[in-house]
């Protein structure tokens, strides 16, 4: 008489294969941090600042490298986008919170795919008086990596991106942002 | 099956192997020689995602965004001081991972790859184990208890044939 084999359990051993797989991935996922703050992340954070070299609207030249030595906070704006309007008063009550602190940050509008006419009528009604630069080729957002506005970013005073805040800015978070990045760096 | 025809039938599987991946690899490597600046544009748009934009590409893209990648694109390519590769990488080094088509064959998100070869291989290993074990058990001998049972029948069929 042949004897039988035994046939090898090959359905619970694939089984737990898989089992460990997904509880792997599970665990993957559980584990992958969550953003609690308002702060977008980005690649450039902690990194020195793109090169940014263009004109203002009165046409004098701006280079970011020359601005060494101050906090400079870099507003992505268009003045169609709804957000960026809403966000207005707060960056008009941290320009002027600024005048009253030591050395204060210099703050820009970086125009965003939008008419110099228009931006020039946009801030002659609703005030700020804060330079504004073109990015008529787009090639400051994309250096940023700024894909919808609005977006604010700050950079320390030796030129390393510390700050990236994407989407409409909250009361008093620029104001609190800078104070805890002077902080932790340095003024 | 001969023990000849078992072996010829084993390298002709072999060398039919080696030459899918010996065109597989000429075809992925070759040269496809020089390409104008808009080819590469093109190439190197179709390659990221416009970030803006749910399952558009920055080539067919009509977004801001988008627009102001492809000409950053076409600008890096103008210039010819970086390649398709580091153009790319200049990209993701600015919009995060997110922003490429094709995921990358290092880290974790290598496992885009390699995890459907690994299901292949597994699969055609599994299906090579069931096979040879259905083919050794399925040997075509009879066993004792079937022997048994034919010799019954037959016996049964010889006392009723002698009845009649």
């Amino acid at each position: 008489m042949l004897s039988e084999k035994k046939a090898k359990p090959v359905a619970p051993i694939a089984a737990t294969v898989v089992g460990i797989v997904l509880v792997c991935l599970l665990l993957v996922l559980v584990s992958a941090k969550p953003n609690p703050s308002d702060n977008a992340e980005s690649p450039l954070l902690g990194q020195p600042a793109p090169a940014v070299v263009t004109t203002t609207l009165e046409d004098k030249p701006f280079d970011l490298a020359r601005r060494k030595g101050s906090w400079v906070v870099f507003n992505f704006f268009n003045s169609t986008c709804v957000p960026c309007r809403a966000e207005h008063p707060q960056l008009l009550t941290f320009a002027q919170n600024q005048l009253s602190t030591d050395n204060p940050a210099e703050m820009y509008t970086v125009i965003n795919d939008d008419d110099d006419s228009a931006v020039l009528a946009f801030f002659a009604e609703n005030k700020g008086d804060w330079q504004k630069i073109r990015d008529n080729d787009g090639s400051i957002a994309v250096a940023f990596g700024v894909a919808k506005v609005p977006e604010t970013w700050i950079i320390d005073p030796n030129g390393y991106v510390r700050l990236r805040v994407a989407g409409q800015l909250s009361d008093g978070l620029l104001d609190e942002q800078l104070s805890l990045l002077k902080v932790q760096f340095g003024s | 099956m001969s023990a000849k025809n078992k072996f010829n039938n084993k390298y002709s599987w072999i060398f039919m192997a080696a030459l899918a991946s010996a065109l597989l690899i000429f075809g992925g490597l070759r040269d496809s020689g020089p390409r104008s600046q808009q080819d590469r544009i093109d190439a190197i748009t179709m390659r990221l995602a416009c970030p803006t934009c749910q399952g558009e590409s920055v080539y067919v893209s009509r977004a801001s965004a988008a627009e102001a990648i492809r000409a950053e694109v076409a600008r890096q390519v103008g210039s010819g001081l970086r390649t398709d590769d580091e153009t790319i990488a200049y990209i993701e080094q600015r919009f995060g991972s997110e922003v490429l088509l094709l995921p990358r064959s290092s880290g974790i998100d290598s496992l885009v790859w390699a995890l459907p070869i690994a299901a292949l291989i597994c699969g055609a290993a599994a299906l090579g184990v069931v096979f040879r074990k259905w083919r050794t058990a399925d040997d075509g001998a009879a066993s004792a208890e079937d022997s048994a049972l034919v010799e019954a029948a037959m016996a049964s069929k010889n006392v009723t044939d002698l009845d009649a």
